[in-house]
């Protein structure tokens, strides 16, 4: 898989906003990717030094649309580790 | 924060005013603090975004508004203060550049009148007469109102009063078409058109006639202006007017009161007397304003003139709203738009604003004061009028601060004009050197 497939979508949320001022950025990633598909993908996308990722599955929830109950599909997340002094502007949040 | 003043003139100021970051910076704080409290993030909770997330958020301009809206009026008041000008009214605000914040401010300031030697005008109050023909006209009027009308057998006169079939058109349209109308034969007459009684004259009863009009060019129906009419008249009954004759009778019947004929013209003198003693006061008052008002030199800034004719229009609407009519409705009738309404209103606005304050200076000068107690007094007199079973309600409606306040006004501006009449009729200066010689 190619890396700009990598990365889905920056995660701006309190939470990652918090996390932001240790260095740390999250990503919705493809589900299929690896840890250091997302540090290269990371590296090349925002010119930055990547010194730690770590990667969870989100699982998706249960939601009821009408009488049945559904479930999102899981997804991964990344959250990903600058080098101390690096940062990110995410200019465009989609 | 720097203040430059560039210019005065028309009674205003222009100040130019230069922001330094910090203040922008802190503004812009304050912007980015009450603004995160109302809008919802999503990913944050309400009040949590952080300033980047925010600004990307709501974009850029939003919040270069919020800090401005913050940030001017606050600037604009320490302007004043160091620059030590008075105010009068909001200023006009431009925003000349964002980064840095520059702004300009047109102040308007207090106006300056500069009176004439308003204590020289001398004016003679036109004196009034009331002459025995002026008597005689109204009793003439009288008898004219008080006239009953038989019905003659003779031909059609002026003065008469006919009954009439009329049809008519004009150019293949209906015109006019009425049965049984009462019409009197006035010599000048111009309705139904010009000309329309002059050919009645002569007719007989039941006598039928037909006859060609040319209705003028500025008829007052346009759509008929300038055609053709025909009509087709005739006559059922012809009516003359009998005056009563000048009797005790006739003045008891026209004046309950007036028991004789002689009464009855005094009854009439006193009128004529009155009313216009009272017109001739009121000319006297005008005149002597207006010539206070052209020796004198008035400077304000062109907002209070704006303010006026808001005023003015306001006014206005509130009148057409009791007849049942809106402002739209009133345009589209005269056919005007807002801004030609509105230049209508500049010239009027203009004097009335002008006139205030020569009036507001004259007071001043004169050190004309309204005391509570002389409100009190006219509250009392305007209570008077009402009947006596709402008198109790009426003065709870008047004796409300703000009318109070308003016959304030009124009052000073009488008093201020009965001194300017006095002074202009030579009696304000023969007061003061009595005084002058009692010491």
């Amino acid at each position: 898989m190619h890396l700009y497939e990598v990365l889905r979508r920056p995660l701006i949320t309190e939470k990652n906003a918090a996390l932001q001022m240790e260095g740390k950025y999250a990503f919705e990633v493809a589900g299929e990717a690896t840890k250091p598909q997302v540090k290269q993908a990371v590296e090349l996308a925002f010119k930055v030094k990547v010194i730690g990722v770590n990667v969870m599955t989100v699982p998706g929830k249960e939601r009821r649309i009408g009488r049945r109950n559904v479930r999102k599909p899981s997804w991964k997340k990344a959250i990903v580790t600058l080098q101390p002094g690096d940062r990110i502007e995410f200019f465009e949040n989609v | 924060m720097k203040v430059t003043n560039e210019k005065t003139e028309n009674s205003q100021t222009y100040l130019m005013i230069e922001m330094d970051e910090a203040e922008v910076e802190e503004s812009t704080e304050k912007a980015y603090r009450k603004l995160v409290q109302r809008v919802n993030v999503p990913g944050f909770r309400k009040g949590k975004a952080p300033r980047e997330v925010l600004e990307r958020h709501v974009g850029k301009e939003t919040l270069l508004n919020d800090m401005l809206d913050e940030l001017v009026p606050q600037a604009y008041e320490k302007a004043l203060e160091e620059q030590e000008i008075e105010a009068i009214a909001r200023p006009q605000i431009e925003i000349v550049q964002t980064d840095p914040v520059i702004f300009k401010a047109v102040v308007p300031l207090r106006p300056v009148v500069t009176l004439g030697d308003y204590h020289s005008i001398r004016l003679e109050q036109e004196l009034v007469e009331v002459t025995e023909e002026m008597v005689d006209a109204v009793i003439e009027q009288l008898r004219h109102q008080h006239a009953t009308w038989e019905p003659v057998e003779r031909p059609l006169a002026l003065g008469d009063l006919a009954t009439l079939d009329v049809e008519s058109t004009a150019e293949g349209e209906p015109f006019i078409n009425q049965k049984g109308a009462q019409y009197q034969l006035m010599a000048e007459s111009i309705t139904p058109a010009p000309g329309f009684a002059e050919q009645l004259v002569g007719m007989n009863k039941n006598e039928e006639k037909e006859f060609e009009i040319q209705l003028p060019d500025d008829y007052t129906r346009e759509e008929f202006a300038g055609k053709k009419a025909s009509f087709k008249v005739t006559i059922i009954e012809i009516k003359q007017e009998y005056l009563p004759e000048v009797t005790d009778d006739f003045a008891a019947q026209v004046e309950s009161e007036t028991k004789t004929v002689e009464a009855l013209r005094e009854r009439i003198e006193a009128d004529l007397r009155t009313r216009t003693e009272a017109r001739s006061k009121q000319d006297f008052e005008e005149r002597v304003i207006e010539a206070v008002t052209d020796i004198s030199e008035v400077k304000y800034p062109p907002v209070m003139v704006e303010v006026e004719i808001h005023e003015l229009l306001d006014d206005q609407a509130r009148r057409l709203q009791m007849q049942g009519l809106t402002m739209e409705q009133y345009l589209r009738a005269m056919n005007k738009t807002d801004e030609e309404m509105h230049e209508e209103m500049r010239p009027i606005a203009e004097k009335r604003v002008t006139r205030g304050l020569v009036l507001g200076k004259v007071a001043e000068e004169e050190k004309i004061e309204v005391s509570d107690d002389d409100i009190d007094a006219e509250i009392a007199v305007m209570v008077e009028s009402a009947a006596e079973d709402r008198r109790q309600e009426f003065k709870e409606i008047l004796d409300t601060p703000q009318t109070r306040d308003s016959l304030r006004q009124t009052l000073l501006t009488r008093n201020t004009v009965q001194r300017l009449a006095e002074i202009a009729k030579g009696l304000k200066e023969i007061d003061t050197s009595l005084k002058e010689e009692e010491k």
